[in-house]
Parts: structure tokens; C-alpha cells; sequence
């Protein structure tokens, strides 16, 4: 066809769809007269047009039928294939006995020695290389193999049309769970099948096959009850040296009830794999069922059970279910060490191969010693079982971060054109799901873990770069990875991808609103590399770019405002930022709720009004904090023991200890019980509940738990670092109260250097840590230092704090009483009653603070020879006095 | 031996390590083929209004496919326009094998299959929508691969007007001239 007369069909195509659709519109009636118009003197055109007419109107061609028929009647399903004689060697098929979705399989019979084989059959070899070669390495495997526990291979080749087929032994028998549900096999009889499997097993690993996808139904138990591995189709062979190459088996091939850990997150497999998939086996056999419930989970689901999910000791549950096999309690204890050993999750902790797991069920059966039972095998089984069931440990977050890191791609990968708002709603859950896997987790990891989340991560990095034709997609996964690497404390790699993020969205034509979110991640990553100006100057851009681009109320647009409160109350602006938090969580509630950006914002905006000491709008901001993650996740999550910590501070700073005890007990148990012991979370619960009892003066009860939450936070944060500041300073408090001057006065000015070098700069802490001394200057009657000190802490707080600040009440009103001691009454007055103002606002009257300031307030009006004044506030003293009891 | 594998389908797509393209559209067509059997084993077991539709297969098939990394700079919508492609292709050239059988050309084997009397009407009637469509690629290309995303991939219709880059409504309109005009094509061949 020219150029020309394909210019000319086109057009003239395009008449006849011009002509079809006015006809179609008119009434039958009407359609000839319109084309006999139309047509003119085309009477072909007007054929063709009335043809097409009279097809629309049956409906009934090949594209009207579907595609399912059209697959039906080319392919026809089922059909059974009958080769030509001769064509299989010296066997002769007799009828189908199987058919998979690529492979059917025939009985054949082999007349010359009167002998049976199952014959296989690659379907359509035609279609493509990939499934001859899948086929045919099958082969090669089973041709190196010769045990009498292997199905073995007799004979192969290919059809003249390129079929390959396999003539291999006939099994008869059941696949192995079967046979032993049916027979009611004993717990020996259980045992002996086992270690038949495993001979088999380690012969083919004897012959460097490994069979990675070893599970019941490609093992079955003849009648004569032996059993036959079936099935190499997903063997791999192992190089000479034995070395397992980083092969992927690629997830859908496998079974996940049986596939090992390292199958899933898709690194390579050995025979470390065969002997995890042994212990699965092993673990059906003798409790009877698998050691995770698969039915109705998604694969992604399974996965992530099998890569954290928490495993029963097998004696657990054969006794929780009927019929199940018998044991000694001696027995099953060394039946859980063999299982779970070699189901351990790292390979490393398996047995190292079949052999050893063969030597440690024959030490079962002569009763001698495990050599998997090492010298406190209580402690080993026992952590190994704690650590299986604690699926928020960090260990297993890094697992389950390869299955959310997938899901994450692919989720990513489909909203790439899917701008939906719900698509994109998802996607955030999804990664904040990720990078939750991170929060804190550090800690309790340790290097090890770190570091190999930092390898799964870089994987990741690898992985996106690899998106160049998708620069949109590639610059998302840059911000979520960016963000994982921060949550690691890995700023420079985190700053670097962030800043590619950046880039990538400013050369896209229609990225300004993504702009603005990677500006707002960059300056959250410039707030943890304490380069605040820079920080507040990103965050700005990106909100008011977010509100250029987006609609007002946007999700991106209460990101940006949170973000932007967060800078501002890392400066310390702390009435700016409650501004902008007010209207940050009027945004995200305006979202929804109940949703954890909500619980996140009111938590911050609690904090911005508790440093503002606004106690009353701190504590409503917690009660909300509290309330919605309630309804989110239940009372005993962490956000819950979170904010009752925060209630219960605001409670102390209202003096009242026993309700902030209360509080601080709750949050101290929930987060406790989350986090363990040693985890600095655990540890700042503690201090805050150790200050309730200081203040209560039952300082037996608070020193050891302070003093353990120290050790643990030095541990953790080095020695230099606010966090352990905090905790110093409650044990300076009770230093102070227990009047152990010089160990107060050396725990708060410590707490002083520390802030001094963190924050390069006035801040309220030094404040606090300057004031505090102060107090033990004035405890040592050293009232000349005392003053010094106080008025350094309040020129701090000055350039700090609002100037009705509770410190700055309580500051001033310290000064105030080292002044009067060095009888300078006038400035004293000017100082205490200005403290007591601020404490009257900010505290209860029955407060030791208010009480000592008036104390002293009368003293000074005593001295100052204003007797009516001091009978006042005596008067006020006393009321308060009476109303306290 | 005994069929002890039952899960033939979900064990067939082994990938090599760091596939490259040709190999991911070689999976991918091993795919599309055991989705089309299944769609044509829905065919038999149910009647044809029950059967699974193309797009559940390829939904299915994306979602197989989406995890792995050969799909890692694929889009839904990229992906079920390759495997309309590939479920054309794989089904032309099953029409072609069953045509050459039953003359008995040079590629044939001496194999018989008891073929319903759909297998004749059936093969030639996909060669024929396979060249009719070839022709409407001529006259007008969008058309062409509307009805091939339509018909072999199932791809809905707003899913149709986003690949193309047209209203729903011309879709609708382009895909009501193009099936009048395929079937017609098709009923020259009978």
C-alpha cells in the first residue's frame, strides 16, 4: 500500500465510521434513505456501511464471544495428546496420570522388560526457550542422582517438533502427610520416614543438587512404606566447590509454608535451604500441623509470617490438638530443640547440614544428648522462642521491611500514573508503615541489625536507580528511602537522596507540588542535622508552594505546616510554632480524626504548650493524643503509654504528684511491656515516674529506678546528650532533697555542660540546670553564688521563654529568697512577688513553691516595714494551708 | 510416577538472575499462556457467561508479575497493554500450529487431537481477526490497538481512553465502528 492510497483508505475510513455512526443513530426505517444521501454515488460505501450495520445488530462474531472462547477453541482445554509410536524410545504411553500447567505426564510402559515409567511431557515447548531450558535442567539433575529415595531417571529426548519429554520411575504412593494422617503413624514410625526423607536429601547434596522446593506433596511414601522425593523442578545445581551462588528462585515458584527465610527475601540459597525446609516438614509431622496458619492469608501475609511471624514449639501444639502424637515431656523437649533448630530463621544458627540434623535424630533415638542442645539449652530454645514472638522486635521489622520495601515498589510502580488520591493515601501508609519499622529501633538492634537494614535499604537505593525512565517514580522512592536512611541515623545518605528527590522533581515539567515535598523532607533532614535556619527556610518554600499547587486543606499542605511547627519548636519559638500547630492539626484532623498524623500533631502541639507552660492546653492535647490512639490501636500501644507519660507530666508541673504518679505508672507498664526493660523508651518512663515519687519524698522507691534509667540512657545516648540530661537532673533533685549537696551540685552542673555543648547557645534546659544549682547554692547557704546563679538561669530563660513562664516564676522567686537572705529586701520584693504572679497563674496556691514565696514575701514586707502587706499574705498562707488539708 | 505436583501453575515462572528484557517478555508470554489456558478451561467447566474474564486473568497476571523486579519499571496500565499484546501473539500462534496440523504441512507432527467442531471455525476465525486487525492498523492505528487492549488484555474502558489518550466517549464510539467493521472482515472468511 502507497503512501498515497493509504492516505486515501484512511479517509475513506473515516467516512464510512462518519456514515455507520449517523446511521446508527436514526431509526431502522430511516437508515437506507440517509445512505442512499450520504453515499451519493458510492453505492460501496453505502454496502459497506449497511454491512456494518447488520453485524451491529447480531452482535455475535468472535469479538462478541470474548476472548475466553476464542482461547477455548484454539487451545482447547484438557485435549489429550497422543504421540506417535516409537517416538519415546523404548516406552510406550499408555494414559495421562497428571497434568500440570506446563507438563503432562503419562503412564508408559516399557514392553521389553515389562516394566512401568511415568513419562513428562513439556507442553508447547514451542512457546518459549525459557520453558525448554526449566525442563530440561530438570533432567540434568535427575540424571546425577541415584538413590533408591529419588524417583529415578530412565531416559530422555525430544520429539521431532522440539518437545522434550523424561521417562522416569512410576511412584506409587501418597504424598507424606497423608500417609501418616491415614495410617495414624507413631511418633517412630514418624521418625524413620524422616530420616528416610533425609538420606535422600543428602544424597542429592552429596551430588551438589539442591532441592529447594522439598514439602509433603513432593514426597511420597510408598506402599511398601518408603518414600520417593519427587519433583527437582526448581533444583539448582551447586558448583563444583559447593558454593551456593546468590540465585534467585523468584518468589511465585515457591510454596511459602515451606520456602525458607532466604527464598523470600530472595538471597542465595544451599543447602542451608533444603535443611529449613526439613525442619518445616519435620515440625507437620510432629505437631501435627504447620508452624504457621496458612489458611486465608495472601502470599504477602505468609511471607511475612515466615519471615517474623511467631513459631510454637511443636510439643505446644501437638498437645493443644486432638489425636496428635505422643512423647515424654523429655522427648518433646529434645524434639523442639531438633525442629526449631533447623528452622531457625538465619541460616547460620541451622544445622550447618542434613548430616548433622541425621546425627541429632539418631542422638534422639539412643537417647543420648543433642549436640543442637548447647550448655544452657533452656536459655538458647527460650530466646529463640521469646524472639519469635516478639514480631515488633527490630530483628523482624528488618525482615518484614523486604516484604513492605516490595509491596512498597509495586504500590509505587502503580500510583506512578494513578494520581488518585486514595492510590496516593495508601502509598502513605505504606510508607510510613516502613519507615515505623525504624522508629527507635536502633537501640535495641545494635550494629548488627542497623547495618544490615542499611544493606536491604542500599538494595533499595540500587533498585530505584534502575527506574530512570520513570523519573517520577525514581524521585518517590528517593524521598522514601531518603527517609529510611534518616530514621537509621544515616543523614549524609539520607541528605544525598533527598537532594537527588529534589533535583529529579525540579527537571519535571509537572513536579512543582512534589517540589514542595521533597523541600519539606529536606528541611525535616536539615532539623536532625541541627541546621535549623536552612530547615525553616526549606519548610517555608515547600508550604507555600504546596498551597500554590494544592487545594486548601491538602494532606501535602498539613504535612508542611507540621513540618514547619516542628522547626520552630526545635528553635524554641515555641508561641510561633503553637500558632501553627493549632492550624497544622486543624488540617490533619480535617483529613480524619482518627488517624495517626492527628495523634501525631497533638502530641507536638501538647509539647509546644507544655514548654509555652500552658498546662491547661498541654493537657488537653495529650487527652486527645491519647484518645485517638486509642480508637487506632487499642490502650496498650505505645502512643498510649506515650501520652499518659505526657499527662503525667503536666500533672507534675501542676504539683500534683499522686495523679502524675498514676499516669506515669500506666504509660511506665504499657511501654514497658512493648519495648522491654533496657530500652531508653522503658528508661525515660522510669525517670518520670522516679520524679513523681522524689516529689512525693519516697526517694527509696525513685533512686534505683532513676539511677537503672541513667545507666541505660548512657548506654544507649553516650554521655553527652540532653536524654541523659534529663535523667541526671531528677537525680540531682533528689540529691538536693536528701541533702547530698555535693553530689547535687555535680550532677546539675554537669547537666549544664551538657546543654552548653548540645546547644551552643541560650536554651531554656541550661536554664533549668543554671536555676537548679542555684538552689543548692542557696541549700549551702552560699546565697552571693546562689544569686549568680539565678540570674544567669533567668537571662537564658529571658531570651528563651515567655516572660509568664513557670520556671521564670519559679526563678525569679529563688532569687528573690537569695536576695532577702543578703538583706536586700527591695530587690528581693521586686523579684518574689513578680515569681509569685507568674507561680499564682501557672500552679496551685497549695504548691511548695507559692508557699515559700509567700513565706518569704511576708518576711520581706516584715523587714520592709509594711506590716499590713505581711499580714495579707500570711492570711492567703494560711487559707491555703487549711484548704490543702 | 504419580502426578505429586498439583501446583503446576504457580511453579512456572522460574526467572534467572537480573532478567533481562527479552527474558521478562519471555515470561511474560509463558504467562499469558497459562492465563489462556485457564481461560479456556473456564470455557469448558461453565458456560461462557460464567467464565473468568480477560481482565480478571490479566489483573491476576499483574499481580503475579508486580513483586518481581522484571516489572519493576512497569505500569499496570503498561503492563496489560503487553499482554493483550502477548495474549494476541500466543493465541495466533496456536491458530497457525492447529492450521498447519490439519493440512499437514512441513511443521506438522503426527499427532492427533480430538478437536471439537469449535477448533477449526476457532483458529481460522482468530487468523482472520488477527489480519483484519493488521488492516485496521493501516487505516487507523489508535483503533487497532483498542481493540487489541479491548478484546485480548480486557481493558475497560476508561482504562482504554487513559493508554490511548481519548474521552471515553470516543472510545466507545471507535470501538462500535471497529467491531462492526471486524465482524464483517470475519464473515468474509466464512
Amino acid at each position: 500500500m502507497s503512501d498515497d492510497s493509504s492516505t486515501e483508505s484512511a479517509a475513506r475510513w473515516t467516512r464510512v465510521q462518519q456514515a455507520f455512526h449517523e446511521a446508527v443513530a436514526l431509526p431502522d426505517a430511516e437508515r437506507d434513505a440517509y445512505l442512499a444521501r450520504a453515499s451519493g454515488d458510492d453505492e460501496s460505501l453505502a454496502a459497506e456501511v449497511r454491512a456494518m450495520l447488520d453485524a451491529d445488530a447480531r452482535a455475535d462474531s468472535l469479538l462478541d464471544r470474548g476472548v475466553s472462547r476464542a482461547a477455548h477453541d484454539v487451545l482447547g482445554a484438557g485435549r489429550a495428546y497422543v504421540p506417535p509410536a516409537g517416538a519415546f524410545g523404548a516406552y510406550r504411553l499408555l494414559h495421562p496420570i497428571g497434568e500440570g500447567g506446563t507438563a503432562v505426564v503419562y503412564l508408559a510402559k516399557r514392553d521389553d522388560l515389562d516394566t512401568t515409567a511415568a513419562v513428562k511431557l513439556l507442553r508447547h515447548a514451542w512457546l518459549s526457550p525459557m520453558r525448554r531450558d526449566r525442563f530440561t535442567s530438570e533432567q540434568r539433575t535427575l540424571a546425577r542422582l541415584d538413590h533408591p529415595g529419588i524417583a529415578r531417571l530412565f531416559d530422555a529426548g525430544t520429539l521431532d517438533d522440539g518437545t522434550p519429554w523424561i521417562a522416569m520411575e512410576y511412584v506409587e504412593g501418597v504424598p507424606l502427610t497423608d500417609y501418616c494422617r491415614v495410617n495414624a503413624c507413631t511418633l517412630a514410625e514418624r521418625l524413620r520416614l524422616f530420616r528416610e526423607i533425609c538420606e535422600a536429601v543428602q544424597h542429592a547434596h552429596g551430588h551438589l543438587v539442591i532441592h529447594r522446593d522439598l514439602k509433603p506433596s513432593n514426597i511420597l511414601v510408598t506402599s511398601d512404606g518408603h518414600v520417593k522425593l519427587l519433583d527437582f523442578g526448581i533444583a539448582k545445581q551447586l558448583e563444583a566447590d559447593g558454593d551456593a551462588a546468590p540465585t534467585r528462585t523468584g518468589l511465585r515458584l515457591l510454596t511459602p509454608a515451606y520456602a525458607s527465610p532466604e527464598q523470600l527475601r530472595g538471597e542465595p540459597t544451599g543447602v542451608h535451604t533444603d535443611v529449613y525446609s526439613l525442619g518445616v516438614v519435620l515440625y507437620e509431622l510432629l505437631a501435627g500441623r504447620l508452624p504457621f496458619a496458612i489458611a486465608g492469608r495472601t502470599p504477602l501475609e505468609l511471607e511475612s509470617l515466615v519471615l517474623a511471624g511467631p513459631v510454637d514449639r511443636p510439643s505446644s501444639v501437638a498437645r493443644r490438638t486432638p489425636g496428635a502424637i505422643e512423647a515424654s515431656a523429655d522427648a518433646w523437649s529434645d524434639l523442639d530443640v531438633l525442629c526449631l533448630t533447623a528452622m531457625q530463621r538465619e541460616p547460620e544458627r541451622r544445622y550447618r547440614t542434613v548430616d548433622a540434623l541425621v546425627r541429632d535424630l539418631d542422638h534422639f533415638a539412643r537417647k543420648e544428648p543433642l549436640e543442637a542442645r548447647p550448655d544452657s539449652p533452656r536459655y538458647r530454645l527460650g530466646k529463640f522462642v521469646r524472639r519469635h514472638r516478639r514480631t515488633l522486635a527490630a530483628g523482624a521489622g528488618v525482615s518484614l521491611l523486604v516484604v513492605a520495601l516490595s509491596a512498597l515498589y509495586a504500590v509505587r510502580i502503580r500510583s506512578a500514573r494513578d494520581t488518585a488520591v486514595a492510590e496516593a493515601a495508601r502509598t502513605q501508609r505504606i510508607q510510613r508503615f516502613t519507615l515505623s519499622l525504624f522508629e527507635g529501633g536502633d537501640a535495641e538492634s545494635g550494629p548488627a541489625d542497623s547495618l544490615r537494614a542499611v544493606t536491604l535499604v542500599e538494595r533499595g537505593v540500587v533498585e530505584a536507580a534502575s527506574l530512570a525512565a520513570e523519573p517520577a517514580v525514581q524521585a518517590e522512592l528517593y524521598q522514601t528511602l531518603g527517609g529510611i536512611f534518616q530514621k537509621l541515623g544515616r543523614l549524609d545518605r539520607a541528605d544525598s537522596l533527598l537532594q537527588r528527590s529534589l533535583a529529579a522533581r525540579r527537571a519535571l515539567t509537572d513536579g512543582a507540588a512534589d517540589v514542595a515535598r521533597s523541600q519539606v523532607a529536606l528541611g525535616l533532614l536539615r532539623v536532625d542535622q541541627d541546621r535549623l535556619p536552612e530547615a525553616e527556610q526549606l519548610i517555608r518554600e515547600g508550604l507555600a508552594l504546596s498551597r500554590r499547587m494544592r487545594p486548601a486543606g491538602h494532606r501535602d499542605v498539613a504535612v508542611a505546616m507540621t513540618a514547619l511547627g516542628r522547626v520552630l519548636e526545635e528553635r524554641g519559638a515555641y508561641a510561633d510554632a503553637i500558632t501553627v500547630m493549632r492550624e497544622a492539626l486543624r488540617l490533619q484532623s480535617a483529613l480524619g480524626e482518627t488517624s495517626p498524623e492527628v495523634a501525631a500533631a497533638a502530641t507536638q502541639l501538647g509539647n509546644d504548650y507544655f514548654y509555652a507552660g500552658d498546662y491547661a492546653g498541654a493537657d488537653s492535647m495529650f487527652r486527645r493524643s491519647l484518645e485517638v490512639g486509642r480508637r487506632l490501636y487499642g490502650a496498650n500501644h505505645p502512643l498510649a503509654g506515650d501520652a499518659l507519660i505526657n499527662l503525667g507530666a503536666v500533672r507534675y508541673q501542676r504539683a500534683e504528684y499522686t495523679e502524675a504518679e498514676r499516669y506515669d505508672r500506666g504509660g511506665l507498664a504499657i511501654i514497658q511491656r512493648v519495648y522491654g526493660p533496657d530500652d531508653p523508651r522503658t528508661a525515660a518512663a522510669m525517670t518520670m515516674l522516679g520524679r513523681a515519687l522524689v516529689a512525693q519524698v519516697r526517694f527509696d522507691e525513685a533512686v534505683p529506678l532513676v539511677e537503672r534509667a541513667l545507666s541505660i540512657r548512657e548506654r544507649v545516648f553516650g554521655a553527652v546528650s540532653p536524654k541523659v540530661a534529663s535523667t541526671i537532673n531528677e537525680l540531682g533533685i533528689m540529691a538536693l532533697r536528701r541533702k547530698h549537696y555535693d553530689e547535687a551540685d555535680t550532677y546539675f552542673a554537669r547537666n549544664a555542660d551538657i546543654y552548653r555543648a548540645v546547644y551552643k547557645g541560650p536554651h531554656n534546659l541550661l536554664g533549668t540546670a543554671l536555676a537548679n544549682r542555684g538552689s543548692v547554692f542557696v541549700a549551702r547557704g552560699d546565697f552571693v553564688g546562689a544569686e549568680r546563679l539565678y540570674r544567669e538561669a533567668l537571662d537564658v530563660f529571658g531570651k528563651t521563654l515567655p516572660p509568664t513562664h513557670l520556671d521564670i516564676g519559679i526563678a525569679r522567686a529563688k532569687l528573690g529568697r537569695a536576695l532577702l537572705r543578703q538583706r536586700r529586701f527591695a530587690e528581693a520584693e521586686r523579684e518574689s512577688s513578680a515569681g509569685l504572679q507568674i507561680l499564682l497563674a501557672q500552679t496551685s496556691p497549695a504548691t511548695s513553691w507559692v508557699r515559700n514565696t509567700r513565706t518569704d514575701l511576708a518576711a520581706l514586707y516584715d523587714s520592709l516595714g509594711q506590716p499590713a502587706r505581711a499580714a495579707t499574705i500570711r492570711v492567703a498562707l494560711a487559707d491555703t494551708v487549711v484548704a490543702s488539708k | 510416577m504419580a502426578a505429586g505436583d498439583g501446583s503446576g501453575a504457580v511453579r512456572d515462572d522460574a526467572i534467572a538472575e537480573a532478567p533481562t528484557a527479552r527474558e521478562t517478555l519471555d515470561t511474560l508470554f509463558s504467562l499469558a499462556y497459562e492465563e489462556l489456558r485457564r481461560l479456556a478451561a473456564s470455557v469448558r467447566r461453565n458456560d461462557a457467561a460464567a467464565t473468568i474474564s480477560p481482565t480478571t486473568l490479566v489483573n491476576e497476571a499483574w499481580l503475579k508479575l508486580a513483586s518481581s523486579p522484571e516489572a519493576a519499571d512497569t505500569s499496570p496500565l503498561h503492563f496489560k497493554r503487553i499482554a493483550a499484546r502477548a495474549m494476541r501473539q500466543v493465541l495466533v500462534d496456536v491458530a497457525r500450529r492447529r492450521g498447519a496440523e490439519k493440512r499437514g504441512g512441513p511443521d506438522a507432527i503426527s499427532v492427533t487431537f480430538d478437536e471439537g467442531a469449535y477448533a477449526a471455525s476457532g483458529s481460522d476465525d482468530l487468523l482472520a481477526l488477527n489480519a483484519a486487525l493488521d488492516d485496521l492498523a493501516r487505516l487507523n492505528p489508535r483503533q487497532a490497538q483498542m481493540v487489541e487492549s479491548r478484546f485480548f488484555g480486557g481493558l475497560d474502558v476508561a482504562e482504554t481512553a487513559e493508554l490511548l489518550g481519548v474521552s471515553e466517549a470516543t472510545v466507545l464510539r471507535d470501538w462500535r465502528a471497529a467491531r462492526a467493521w471486524l465482524a464483517v472482515e470475519l464473515s468474509r472468511h466464512h
